[in-house]
């Protein structure tokens, strides 16, 4: 009954890419127009169509890989380098907020009072909550691996418990975060020290909360019988996700909490 | 740069086990989870928890640098003088502290 001469995915039309872009637009556009007009209407719709999008356009993979058949080895091999170059754009992304970090923490200028943290910041000390977060995320690397090899073993019950160990620690992470946020003495707007840390701790906050919402999807398939032990591709790309966040964890800690203290 | 011994022998051993993991992975990594990870984890939070008992529970004094607590432009929220995470408690306004107990 085949229908093809090749082993590739020639994918049939689809709506979602031209939805993601409009919700592109209307996030864009709608956060101008909060911030001058003081209107939220534009840019909750753009997130709307944008959650929308993300949900029906991977649930279409799901359906194409997992029920269809389409994810064969080059599918798949294509799949793996489309994920390793996505995650190396991540990298470049974050890359650029260190540079801006230590851009303005390497040469503090006279405005600052010539010193790193600048005078008048009292810093989070890193053996407090932000050790605690470390130990956190290196756990939950730990973690996935376990899930990972439970899965290629075909142990069930065991790659269900990990996985779901793995997201409640992404989850304490997150927790643990938002409550230093709320305590920390220093705000955004404390000049160029709490823009440096709020941006890229925020953003890679951000990224915690996508790793584990991957983590958090891949669990609901793992248990209903997506997965098989030779093919699990979705778990892998959330898995090397959940390892990069862990990487930019580090090097914040060590950059931005334990050297910019 | 002293870090606690624990939290130095803990990243020395798991970066070795990341390496010499192979046949028999899921229990490895099951044993390397509850034996090392979760522990290292449960050692973390009481350190945590001791040094934030051990703190004072006063804000710094307030003086009025210029280089901090900007406001360019104000927040679009509230009366876009507060941070997102704003505490009254350790967050002072450009103005000093809110309330009366500063």
């Amino acid at each position: 009954m085949a229908h093809q001469a090749h082993a590739y995915h020639m994918v049939d039309p689809s709506p979602w890419p031209l939805t993601g872009a409009i919700a592109a637009l209307l996030m864009t556009s709608g956060l101008a127009i909060w911030f001058h007009f003081h209107s939220t209407t534009l840019m909750t719709l753009g997130l709307i169509l944008l959650l929308l999008t993300m949900y029906q356009w991977w649930r279409d993979i799901i359906r194409e890989g997992t029920f269809q058949g389409h994810h064969t080895p080059p599918v798949q091999k294509g799949l793996r380098y489309g994920m390793i170059l996505f995650i190396t754009s991540e990298v470049f992304f974050f890359l650029g907020f260190f540079w801006a970090f230590y851009h303005s923490s390497l040469a503090p200028t006279p405005e600052l009072g010539g010193c790193w943290p600048p005078t008048g910041i009292t810093p989070l000390d890193p053996f407090e909550v932000p050790l605690l977060n470390t130990a956190v995320l290196l756990a939950s690397g730990v973690t996935v691996t376990w899930a990972h090899h439970s899965i290629m073993e075909g142990e069930r019950k065991q790659a269900i418990q990990s996985l779901a160990l793995t997201i409640l620690l992404g989850l304490y992470f997150t927790a643990l975060q938002a409550m230093e946020y709320y305590e920390a003495p220093f705000t955004i707007a404390d000049g160029v020290y709490g823009s440096t840390f709020f941006v890229a701790t925020g953003f890679h906050g951000l990224h915690v909360i996508i790793g584990s919402t991957f983590l958090a999807v891949c669990l609901l398939r793992q248990i209903q019988y997506h997965f098989t032990s030779e093919h699990h591709f979705g778990f892998e790309a959330a898995a090397w996700y959940w390892h990069f966040v862990d990487v930019v964890w580090l090097f914040l800690y060590v950059s931005i909490y334990w050297w910019g203290s | 740069m002293a870090m606690s011994p624990t939290a130095l022998v803990a990243r020395r051993a798991l970066a070795a086990a990341s390496q010499g993991s192979h046949e028999g992975g899921a229990r490895t990594w099951k044993i390397l989870s509850f034996v090392l990870a979760l522990p290292g984890v449960g050692v973390c939070m009481a350190n945590a928890y001791m040094k934030m008992q051990a703190h004072s529970h006063d804000p710094p004094e307030f003086v009025p640098y210029p280089h901090l607590r900007i406001r360019t432009k104000p927040w679009p929220w509230g009366d876009g003088n507060h941070s997102l995470f704003h505490n009254a408690h350790t967050n002072a306004l450009p103005t000093g502290y809110e309330g009366p107990h500063h």
